[in-house]
């Protein structure tokens, strides 16, 4: 096993990572960009080292910072987290010349997967239906016409590279689409450096299903089950539960087999993630695309099958074998996950920052909090809007959601505007309560994203803000902005063997 | 019966009563931070977080967090996401990545004006309707908080 493991990432997946590895016994290395000197997953690695700068460019995508921090702290291997360089090739290249292990899959198999035409390839040679795409447009080529021509409207334009809804844009009208291509190329260039994108037919009402694989170097491959994220914005999943609510045992297991035999195709190894689209009307299901890297969504399966993917990422990465045998992969009751976003819900979505001035995390009997923000800590426009994924079990589903509910409805947050309130509507929306969703849930109930009405509560609101203003004066003395607040512990149950709490 | 001295900023409402019978049972815990229990027109009592941060008043109550703040000229433009008028401000917290008119630009509504990239994400902030750009107020490159003056249109006209 590796003696010291450097996690190039931030926000939670970093303070994630750092603790299965401090669990495992691995000594650990951070890296930070200046806005993030005091974020929690510096404080927690043994060593953490400035990169130096703000933007994500000078700092978490710089492979030959990075690179040079790794060697010289004397680390034997690199976990990338998800999005930044966890998809890149040429950094699991350049680790692995460097004598580092990079903890994923090999350089051509990031390379084959990061092509969403030459993936869909593989997924055909695999046997798995594929959505019909065109080929790649690149800024420059013109004739977008021609490769819509194909697909029909609405379609989607999709970048080549990257994921969380990145360079992507529903368009529906002919004279829309090379705006669409234009911004969506512009976007992928921008947060994975290739601009090359690509049309795909959008089906409606489609469900997006997912499966777990897990593969190690001696050809063991199995999958973890699925999650289902077809609760979406902007093309990006805010909230995921496990099992999903369509699948019967027979699709299921049919995807599930789709899936190994994806990941077989593709020469996978370490732990990835196999998407597919499910046409809720006929039941029929797609290979989307296959990520090369953790997941966010993760700890749903976690907490309903009880392990620790990091730790299997990072023992497959060691050499070791797959010592789980699929008939072992048995779960027990329900999971959902919640993204906390810092977003206005009632604007769109539109991405908040300022400064914590109040964070505190629920707690309580199956709730599970993985952070990467503290109480005073500044949210900068820099990166990405996530704070923190809030995840309940529970023995069944209603009561995983149940937990949920009370978790989010007991979760203050003051200084950001977070999407908490939206998620408290969505999870107890009659349609989400009775499964019956898919990616076109939020567009379809506006009342999710509808500001409050004015009633006892914002009246009530007021009235504590005007006695707080009455007491403390109008120029308000003691400067409180400036001044650090005491930071508070989450207290978490005794709950299961997995570390619950990553609030610092 | 007092008199109002704070406006909702978020989430965007009309004026409320500021409910001055309702009970509040309340305490400082630490500098800038009050907590305690409010009990609601329908009789529930329910427990709050406050922070008050320089002008603003944060509250958190029942899942929602409201911020407070004295009415101020800038208010109304920051509650609505656009103000009155031919300005054109920033819908979101970023960079501006790329300006696509320039003075005396003639635009109509829908055009593309300036895109911002905010977490990795570009939003593109399109004319509201038919003009003529009559200042454009920032550079490629600049980093801008919700709420900042973009362009101003002149010849205000068309749909809306």
């Amino acid at each position: 096993m590796f003696s010291k493991v450097l996690v190039a990432n931030r926000g939670e997946i970093a303070v994630r990572v750092l603790q299965t590895l401090q669990a495992m016994g691995i000594a650990t290395a951070a890296v930070y960009s200046d806005p993030d000197a005091n974020a929690p997953h510096v404080a927690l690695a043994d060593h953490a080292f400035p990169l130096g700068g703000s933007t994500a460019e000078e700092t978490y995508l710089d492979r030959r910072k990075i690179m040079e921090l790794a060697k010289s702290c004397g680390a034997e291997a690199v976990h990338p987290g998800y999005g930044f360089l966890a998809e890149n090739p040429a950094f699991s290249r350049e680790c692995a010349e460097a004598g580092l292990v990079f903890i994923g899959p090999s350089p051509e198999t990031i390379e084959l997967l990061g092509d969403k035409i030459r993936s869909k390839e593989a997924s055909v040679k695999a046997g798995v239906p594929v959505v019909p795409s065109s080929p790649m447009w690149t800024p420059g080529e013109s004739q977008p016409d021609d490769l819509s021509s194909q697909i029909g409207f609405p379609l989607l334009v999709k970048a080549a590279a990257g994921g969380g809804g990145r360079g992507m844009r529903m368009v529906e009208r002919v004279q829309d689409l090379e705006t669409a291509l234009e911004s969506a190329s512009r976007e992928s260039a921008s947060a994975f450096g290739d601009g090359r994108v690509f049309l795909e037919r959008y089906i409606p009402s489609a469900r997006h299903v997912e499966f777990q694989v897990l593969a190690d170097s001696s050809g063991n491959t199995i999958h973890l089950l699925e999650r289902e994220c077809s609760v979406q914005r902007r093309y990006q999943k805010v909230i995921e539960e496990t099992p999903s609510p369509i699948l019967n045992e027979d699709l299921r297991t049919r995807m599930a087999a789709s899936a190994v035999a994806m990941a077989k195709s593709a020469g996978y190894t370490n732990a990835g993630t196999v998407e597919f689209l499910v046409d809720a009307q006929t039941g029929e299901y797609y290979f989307l695309e296959m990520n090369a890297r953790i997941q966010v969504e993760h700890p749903i399966t976690e907490e309903t099958l009880r392990l620790d993917m990091v730790e299997w990422q990072t023992r497959i990465a060691a050499g070791e074998s797959i010592t789980l045998s699929q008939e072992d992969v048995r779960p027990s009751g329900h999971a959902v996950e919640c993204r906390i976003y810092a977003e206005d819900p009632y604007s769109d979505f539109a991405p908040a920052t300022g400064r914590l001035l109040a964070w505190r995390p629920p707690s309580g009997m199956g709730i599970r909090l993985d952070s990467g923000v503290a109480e005073g800590q500044e949210v900068s426009a820099y990166y990405d809007s996530m704070l923190a994924k809030l995840v309940a079990w529970g023995p069944d589903r209603q009561s995983a959601i149940g937990r949920m509910q009370r978790a989010l409805e007991s979760f203050p947050v003051l200084g950001v505007t977070t999407n908490i309130p939206f998620l408290i509507r969505a999870i107890a929306h009659p349609d989400f309560r009775s499964g019956d969703y898919d990616t076109g849930f939020i567009a379809k109930h506006p009342e999710l994203t509808a500001p409050p009405a004015s009633n006892h509560l914002n009246a009530a609101a007021a009235a504590i803000a005007e006695r707080i203003w009455q007491s403390s004066g109008p120029i308000s003395g003691n400067n409180m902005s400036g001044q650090a607040s005491a930071i508070t512990r989450g207290t978490q149950g005794p709950w299961r063997g997995l570390s619950k709490s990553t609030f610092p | 019966m007092t008199t109002r001295r704070l406006q909702q900023l978020h989430p965007p409402a009309v004026p409320v009563d500021a409910g001055d019978g309702a009970e509040i049972e309340i305490s400082a815990t630490s500098p800038g931070r009050w907590e305690g229990h409010v009990q609601l027109d329908d009789g529930r009592t329910t427990p709050f977080l406050a922070h008050r941060d320089g002008q603003q008043v944060h509250v958190w109550i029942a899942g929602e967090s409201y911020v407070f703040a004295p009415p101020t000229p800038t208010t109304r433009a920051r509650r609505s996401g656009q103000p009155a008028g031919g300005d054109i401000v920033s819908p979101v917290p970023g960079v501006v990545m790329t300006v696509l008119v320039a003075s005396d630009d003639i635009v109509e509504a829908g055009q593309d004006l300036v895109i911002i990239e905010s977490m990795k994400t570009e939003h593109l902030v399109k004319s509201p309707r038919n003009g003529v750009v009559e200042q454009v107020l920032v550079q490629e490159g600049e980093q801008v908080e919700r709420g900042v003056l973009l362009v101003v249109l002149v010849g205000v006209g068309g749909e809306e």
